[in-house]
């Protein structure tokens, strides 16, 4: 595992207390009782390891200083463009999504990470799987575009099932509208940080989320293209019990490391320092 | 069945005839089109992927660059083509490919016809997700005309790996979908017997394409459909891609560039949408 050393080793684990989320009783993965307050003090890493799914706030409390995020674009609206009616209306899904709190599956912002300006882009699986739509493609080249004339460093945080299906192929083209974007920033010289978390797959994977200078997986993560469920269907194929995991993608050359939550911010102001 | 006009075909006739066994395929086009057409291979990382046939040929007066991915006409070929879907190499090879065109100034063609990149464990190892992506991104970064054409089935993200272009121009009856109709069934009712429901739903037929402004043109097949007038669907298809590629031409790189990212970052922006719908919204700050 990765070893910091100081002034990084005593930048907080987060930039501000987490907001709760919805717990098990248990922890999936070593079966002890949760004990609320002590796990959202870890960020939600329980000691066995395991690594609890965030939202796009608790991500954006964790990444950004106090009372530094400033939000951009967050009027931006869905719109049912193809008239979805099944197997539920997309108009639906949008409302119980917003019902529930929930702004789009991304959403973009400048904070202070540790005092060090920072883009970024953080997807919500909440919001429709955390689906690349309209919005989320708009709100992304927004913030990438912004990111790249300011001069800032841009952060990812991907959770995602890919492109979101009732927005049809205009979703698909979000995938080319996002990496245009991704283009210019890399053009321009900036650093472009990837963050992917659990799960990150489809026409995210197949874009913007695998492009950092730097691709950073948490431990257990599911990372890939094609689902587990789709290639056995397709394929009838074994699949080994770590296919698509963080440490099978690091093993495989797709990321550059595999980095407990815990160690995340540190790191990321360590990169940010010394790529900026 | 939606029918758009009395005595039109149906969505999923249309997806019938896009998957047609006889439907002429990248290379019938492209032999038609470049008789002295030579063929390139490899990603010169290791691999050939032959679901994707690259190479150059004289065109119009002038040596092109020609990508096509290509499904096999009999069972063999068809799986030596892995019908159609592309593994990362393929990808790579396209990426350099492309580049070496942009090297020496010439235009290139893509043909598009897959149902989606291969979903498999040994796509998966060896970074199909990466492959794509640097795809999609790298596009944008080839100073050389681009002109895309769907000729069969364009699906996900698969296809849009080769479809990253200044022009994007479709075959009457082909098909390009955010997911195969059986993908979307599966993803959105779990049940991929759904198909053609979804495939009404998805809108991603040409007329449907042309219309939300993803692509710039139809191009009519011959009666039928083109399996049944090879000649006359690449007479149609070339002619087409003549009047697209001809402008393109004469357009300096840095505009040539600056128009590819503006058609992908504004392609949204036709959609009849409610005033507070996203792409309509200007800079607000939040």
């Amino acid at each position: 595992m990765l070893t910091l050393t100081p002034p990084w080793q005593d930048v907080p684990l987060a930039g501000s207390p987490l907001p709760e989320i919805p717990l098990p009783s248990n922890c999936p993965g070593c079966g002890v009782g949760l004990d609320r307050e002590e796990l959202s003090a870890h960020v939600y890493v329980c000691d066995c390891g395991h690594h609890f799914q965030l939202r796009a706030d608790s991500w954006i409390a964790l990444l950004a200083d106090g009372d530094t995020w400033n939000e951009r674009w967050a009027d931006v609206r869905p719109h049912d463009l193809l008239d979805w009616k099944m197997p539920k209306p997309y108009h639906l899904t949008i409302e119980q999504a917003r019902d529930e709190g929930l702004n789009e599956a991304v959403r973009t912002g400048t904070a202070l990470l540790a005092g060090r300006p920072v883009w970024l882009g953080v997807f919500d699986f909440r919001f429709v799987g955390g689906t690349l739509s309209i919005v989320a493609g708009e709100r992304l080249a927004r913030g990438l575009e912004a990111a790249a004339s300011e001069r800032l460093p841009y952060i990812l945080v991907a959770a995602s099932g890919g492109a979101r299906m009732q927005e049809g192929v205009l979703a698909l083209m979000q995938m080319a509208k996002a990496n245009g974007a991704v283009g210019r920033l890399h053009a321009a010289g900036l650093p472009y940080f990837c963050v992917l978390t659990d799960p990150t797959y489809g026409g995210t994977a197949a874009s913007l989320a695998l492009l950092g200078d730097v691709n950073i997986a948490e431990p257990e993560a599911k990372i890939g293209f094609t689902g587990p469920r789709v290639i056995k269907q397709a394929t009838y194929a074994d699949l080994p019990p770590d296919f698509q995991t963080a440490d099978f993608q690091l093993k495989h050359g797709q990321v550059d490391m595999v980095v407990p939550r815990v160690e995340l911010r540190p790191l990321l102001v360590h990169l940010v320092d010394m790529y900026t | 069945m939606r029918q758009r006009q009395p005595g039109t075909l149906t969505v999923w006739q249309v997806v019938e005839l896009a998957r047609h066994p006889e439907r002429p395929y990248a290379l019938d086009y492209i032999k038609r089109m470049a008789p002295d057409f030579v063929e390139f291979h490899g990603d010169r990382l290791g691999a050939d992927d032959a679901a994707l046939v690259g190479g150059v040929g004289t065109w119009n007066g002038r040596t092109t660059m020609f990508l096509g991915q290509q499904k096999g006409r009999n069972f063999p070929e068809r799986v030596r083509r892995n019908f159609g879907m592309m593994h990362p190499e393929g990808y790579r090879k396209a990426v350099r490919l492309a580049h070496q065109a942009a090297k020496f100034g010439f235009p290139i063609v893509c043909l598009v016809d897959t149902p989606g990149a291969y979903p498999g464990a040994g796509a998966e190892e060896r970074g199909i997700a990466a492959a794509i992506a640097a795809a999609i991104m790298e596009w944008f970064r080839v100073p050389v005309p681009v002109v895309t054409a769907i000729i069969g089935e364009g699906g996900s993200g698969g296809a849009l790996g080769l479809a990253v272009a200044d022009r994007v121009i479709m075959l009457e009856n082909s098909i390009y979908s955010v997911a195969m109709p059986e993908a979307a069934a599966s993803i959105v009712w779990r049940d991929n017997s759904r198909k053609v429901e979804v495939a009404e739903q998805l809108q991603i037929t040409s007329r449907d394409l042309l219309a939300m402004g993803v692509v710039e043109e139809v191009v009519e097949e011959p009666k039928g459909g083109a399996h049944l007038d090879y000649d006359g669907a690449a007479k149609a298809l070339e002619k087409a891609l003549l009047r697209h590629v001809e402008p393109l031409l004469r357009t300096p790189p840095e505009e040539l560039l600056q128009h590819r990212y503006d058609r992908y970052r504004y392609i949204d922006s036709l959609i009849r949408a409610d005033a507070d719908f996203g792409p309509k919204v200007g800079n607000s700050p939040a």
